[in-house]
């Protein structure tokens, strides 16, 4: 059972990307903001992150470079999430997996994080 | 960011942060002061989210920065989903000059202090001068008491002052204005949604604004493709005149020589004149006359709520009449308004703006009744806000001739418009019917001119296809009015021409 953290200031996204992971049997650890975050990622290793750009006190770009600067947190492949455009987010972050534009289906979600998922087993292999 | 220029004596002139909303900083004179906190507040669907969005995007266009924060709003996307038909929404603001975050759960984890500890580190991480707090009804229910709320605006104000912030908090109508946020924050914006008769129009007012004046009272609004835009009430707005009277002591030509002789040279510039008749009696036809003596120096306007720009070119035309070349060359400028679902001080202020912009000198409104009808459910009004634009006009320098129908068509009795007359236009022109032998005739006579000589005899009038002719002399109408007319010494001009003898 692979685990997935969702990192995202906005509540109700939260709950509802906990429902439908949950439901695809995925176990899922949930923070409000890029720092929560970190605290999450040094308490267990997830086998992806789903991480909004814009939050509170620790925004997108910034967890994804501190943990660009975690050797242990490197290889944690990242699917960034946002209602701004991928232009912005790929001049913004470096070194995620994917980007969703957010408002997003169910199974978008699901697919790329299935996706994701399967690239990092290949990769590790 | 601008400075009042009413700053006392003394002291630092208050620093103003510009809404960017048109007609918003008009009502606010300028604009909300650096860091103050104010709270915008309405029902559902008042326009909130619009007027904090449309600020934020207008100061960071500015080049400044602002951050949104929303508690338990629509999300993020859903709501940049609905900004995004609006003129004002560029995405590339974002998240440089705009940045959302939500505060809810750290609200709800680390209660109101942690909320508070992460305002400021937003402002302080994206040096905003701007703070949008959307959902200040959750803060106050998220606090203990009344007492942790007021702490709560209490530290809120510690740190804009400190950061030089300034902060709206957009909430719904729920709490009453006595609850503690209302007397603490340095101004209240009220939003609300009202049904005349069945016809529904968004009102904003500002009910307290601390350290600066503001146009009181009720001013509508629109949620327009450009986001809102505010239409300062014009009895509020031109309460004084924007200038100095003056008394020009020249005339205007009306276009129909005869008239002006009975005028005394024409119109005494910078007045009002009210062509009162009967539907058909050719109040537009001398109007558009009138109208046809535009040039560079006096650029004209006319504003009508009957006929169609296309319309009143083909009227023209059939008096001899030809608006297009003037048109082209920028002398004149028609703007048709039809009297349907408008708001009276949006007419007001495109009337008044028009005639800033091109510095109108000449002013035909062809259907005063027009204001009336859309202020119809509001009578009380149109006669203020009559009196407010006439005035207005009048230190702008410009000439205006109002049309008004009269109820009845032919007969003694003239029942005119019920509102104030005397207040709006100085002098009064008035076009008769006159039924005689199965026939309509029509009679011009000048009633009214402040402080002017003019000639009160009655005279016959004809529309022709060259325009409007007079009689030279009363005669005609005399013979009229008498019930025997002849053709006299006072012939109208076309009626020589047709005797004279035909050359061979």
């Amino acid at each position: 059972m692979a685990t997935v953290l969702v990192v995202d200031d906005e509540f109700g996204i939260v709950d509802v990307l906990e429902t439908i992971l949950t439901d695809e049997g995925y176990r899922v650890l949930t923070a409000c903001n890029g720092k929560q975050g970190l605290v999450r990622l040094s308490a267990g290793k997830p086998d992806v992150i789903l991480l909004d750009f814009m939050m509170p006190i620790l925004g997108g770009a910034e967890m994804l470079r501190a943990m660009a600067a975690e050797p242990a947190y490197q290889r944690i492949p990242v699917i960034m999430i946002s209602s701004l455009g991928e232009d912005v987010i790929a001049e913004k972050c470096k070194g995620y997996a994917a980007f969703l534009h957010k408002p997003f289906r169910a199974a978008v979600v699901l697919n790329a994080v299935a996706r994701v998922l399967d690239r990092a087993k290949n990769d590790a292999t | 960011m601008a400075t009042d220029p009413i700053g006392a004596a003394g002291q630092a002139p208050l620093e103003r942060v510009p809404t960017g909303i048109p007609g918003l900083d008009t009502v606010l004179r300028g604009g909300l002061l650096k860091a103050g906190i104010y709270i915008v507040r309405g029902e559902p669907g008042a326009g909130k989210t619009i007027l904090g969005n449309q600020f934020c995007f207008n100061h960071a266009a500015a080049g400044h920065h602002a951050v949104y924060v929303t508690l338990m709003a629509e999300t993020h996307d859903r709501m940049m989903q609905h900004m995004q038909t609006m003129s004002f929404f560029e995405p590339a603001r974002i998240p440089d000059g705009l940045y959302y975050v939500s505060g809810f759960r750290v609200l709800e984890e680390d209660g109101i202090t942690g909320f508070i500890d992460l305002l400021w580190r937003e402002i302080r991480t994206h040096n905003a001068t701007l703070l949008v707090l959307d959902g200040l009804i959750v803060t106050a229910e998220s606090s203990g008491s009344d007492r942790d709320f007021r702490k709560f605006i209490h530290e809120l104000q510690a740190h804009m002052a400190i950061e030089g912030c300034t902060a709206l908090l957009l909430t719904n109508g729920r709490r009453n204005e006595y609850h503690p946020e209302y007397t603490m924050v340095d101004g209240l914006i009220e939003l609300h949604d009202v049904l005349f008769g069945t016809q529904a129009e968004r009102e904003l007012e500002v009910r307290k604004l601390r350290g600066t004046d503001a146009l009181r009272g009720r001013h509508s609004f629109r949620i327009t493709d450009g986001g809102i835009v505010v239409y300062p009430r014009i009895e509020a707005l031109l309460a004084r005149p924007s200038a100095a009277d003056q008394w020009p002591d020249e005339r205007c030509a009306t276009g129909v020589n005869q008239l002006d002789a009975m005028l005394g040279g024409g119109i005494p510039r910078s007045t009002a004149t009210l062509v009162l008749g009967a539907s058909g009696s050719g109040k537009t036809s001398l109007g558009l006359h009138f109208f046809s003596q535009s040039s560079a120096r006096e650029p004209g306007l006319f504003f009508g709520f009957y006929e169609t720009p296309l319309r009143l070119r083909h009227k023209a035309a059939g008096l001899g009449i030809m608006l297009d070349g003037l048109i082209e060359q920028g002398h004149l400028e028609i703007l048709w308004h039809p009297p349907t679902e408008d708001i009276l001080d949006a007419l007001g202020n495109r009337l008044v703006e028009a005639v800033r912009r091109r510095r109108v000198k000449r002013l035909v409104i062809d259907g005063l009744l027009g204001f009336q009808e859309i202020a119809a459910d509001r009578p009380h009004r149109i006669g203020r806000f009559l009196t407010a634009l006439a005035n207005e006009l009048r230190v702008l320098n410009v000439t205006t001739v109002y049309t008004a129908e009269t109820r009845n068509l032919i007969g003694g009795v003239i029942e005119g418009p019920t509102i104030g007359l005397s207040t709006i236009a100085e002098n009064l022109i008035l076009l008769r019917y006159v039924e005689i032998r199965s026939q309509l005739r029509r009679l011009i006579s000048v009633v009214k001119m402040r402080d002017s000589d003019f000639d009160s005899s009655l005279r016959e009038f004809r529309i022709m296809s060259t325009g409007i002719e007079l009689a030279d002399t009363f005669d005609s109408a005399e013979a009229i009015l008498s019930g025997f007319p002849q053709l006299t010494t006072g012939e109208l001009p076309a009626d020589k021409a047709a005797r004279r003898p035909r050359v061979k």
